[in-house]
C-alpha cells in the first residue's frame, strides 16, 4: 500500500499578520494617539503642511518599527521571493527571532 | 478599512502597544512597489523578462515587514538592483512618466568601507516617509540601488530635468526652467542628507534619462550636482 502523506496543513497566518490585514488607517493629523513610552510620535512639524494628510514621517520615527515589525507579508512568501528575488542566497541569511 | 469617520471610535492600538493585537497602520501617502532586476544568465535574456515586481504596499508596518523579510543589499548577486517606485510607475526610461525626467545618483566606489544595507534603508525611508520633496512637487518617482563589480550606486528619479514642462505629464506646470531647477537642487541636497553625505566633499550629480541614453552608458554629462 502507498501511505499518501496529506496530513500536511496549509502554513497559517500569525497574529501579527492577520492584525496588519485588518488594522484601519490611523488619521496621524486627527487622532490623538499615545505612543508608548520611549516611543517617539511622528514629527509634528511635518504633518502641518496643507496636502499632506498627516503622512509624513521622519527616519527616526520610521526606524523604531524595524524590530517591533518583523512578520512576514504573507505565508507564501518564500515561494514569492523565489519566483522574483530568486533563492540565491537569501537561505543563508540568519533568520531573527521575535 | 481607509479610516473613515465612522471608525474612529475603536481605541487606536500600534504596533507598539500589542504587535500581535494591533488595530492601528500607519498609512504612506503613496502606494509603493518594490521591484527587483535579476542578474542576467547570460542566456540571452531580455532585460524585460529579468525585471520583477515584488510587491506592493501602503503602511508604514507593513513596508517593515517586507525589508525584514527580503534578501538584503549586501547580499545579491552583482548586476542585481532594487527599485523602489511609486505604484503605477515601471522604473524604466520607457514608462511614459519617466520620458522626460532624469536621475540623482552616486556611485560609492569603496565597496567594503560603506553599510550599503543602513545608506539604502535610509533612502527608502526618506522616500516613503516623504521627506525628499514638498507638498506640490510631484517630482519623486523612486529610488534604486545597482550592485555592480566596482560600486554600489543609489539613484532618486525624478519626473522632469527641470525644464518648464506643458503640465502633460502632471508636474512642472506653470514652473519656470528657474523653479524647476530650483526643485530638482532642493530635492537633490535632501536626497545627499539621506545618503549621510550633507557634511562630505562628495558630489551627486543629477542627469537627464536621454543624455544617459544617447551617451550609450552611465557616464553622461551632469546637469546638475549637489
Amino acid at each position: 500500500k502507498i501511505e499518501t502523506n496529506k496530513t500536511v496543513e496549509p502554513p497559517q497566518p500569525t497574529a501579527g499578520m492577520q492584525a496588519l490585514k485588518s488594522a484601519r488607517f490611523l488619521q496621524v493629523r486627527n487622532e490623538a494617539l499615545n505612543y508608548p513610552e520611549g516611543i517617539k510620535s511622528p514629527n509634528p512639524a511635518l504633518n502641518q503642511g496643507g496636502k499632506s494628510k498627516g503622512r509624513q514621517y521622519d527616519k527616526d520615527f520610521l526606524l523604531q518599527f524595524q524590530e517591533v515589525f518583523r512578520e512576514k507579508p504573507s505565508t507564501d512568501w518564500e515561494l514569492k521571493l523565489k519566483e522574483t528575488v530568486g533563492d540565491s542566497s537569501d537561505s543563508a541569511r540568519p533568520q531573527s527571532a521575535r | 478599512s481607509n479610516g473613515s469617520a465612522d471608525t474612529v471610535d475603536d481605541a487606536p492600538v500600534t504596533v507598539f502597544h500589542d504587535p500581535d493585537n494591533f488595530n492601528v497602520k500607519h498609512p504612506l501617502m503613496n502606494t509603493w512597489t518594490l521591484w527587483f532586476t535579476k542578474p542576467p544568465s547570460g542566456k540571452g535574456d531580455h532585460w524585460n523578462d529579468l525585471l520583477k515586481e515584488v510587491i506592493s504596499f501602503d503602511s508604514v508596518e507593513e513596508f517593515w515587514g517586507i525589508y525584514n523579510n527580503i534578501t538584503s543589499t549586501s547580499e545579491l548577486a552583482l548586476k542585481s538592483d532594487y527599485h523602489l517606485f511609486k505604484k503605477g510607475v515601471r522604473p524604466e526610461w520607457e514608462d511614459s512618466q519617466n520620458k522626460h525626467g532624469g536621475k540623482w545618483a552616486f556611485q560609492f566606489k569603496d565597496k567594503k568601507a560603506i553599510n550599503i544595507d543602513a545608506l539604502w534603508l535610509h533612502v527608502m525611508l526618506a522616500a516613503i516617509g516623504e521627506t525628499l520633496e514638498e507638498d506640490g512637487d510631484n517630482e519623486v518617482m523612486g529610488v534604486v540601488v545597482n550592485v555592480r563589480k566596482g560600486f554600489y550606486r543609489i539613484g532618486l528619479w525624478t519626473r522632469t530635468i527641470g525644464k518648464a514642462g506643458d503640465g502633460k505629464n502632471g508636474a512642472a506646470k506653470g514652473r519656470t526652467p528657474e523653479q524647476g531647477r530650483e526643485v530638482l537642487m532642493r530635492i537633490g541636497k535632501k536626497f545627499k542628507e539621506a545618503l549621510g553625505l550633507e557634511s562630505s566633499n562628495e558630489v551627486v550629480e543629477f542627469s537627464g534619462h536621454t543624455d544617459s541614453a544617447n551617451a550609450g552608458s552611465t557616464r553622461a554629462k551632469a546637469k546638475f550636482t549637489v
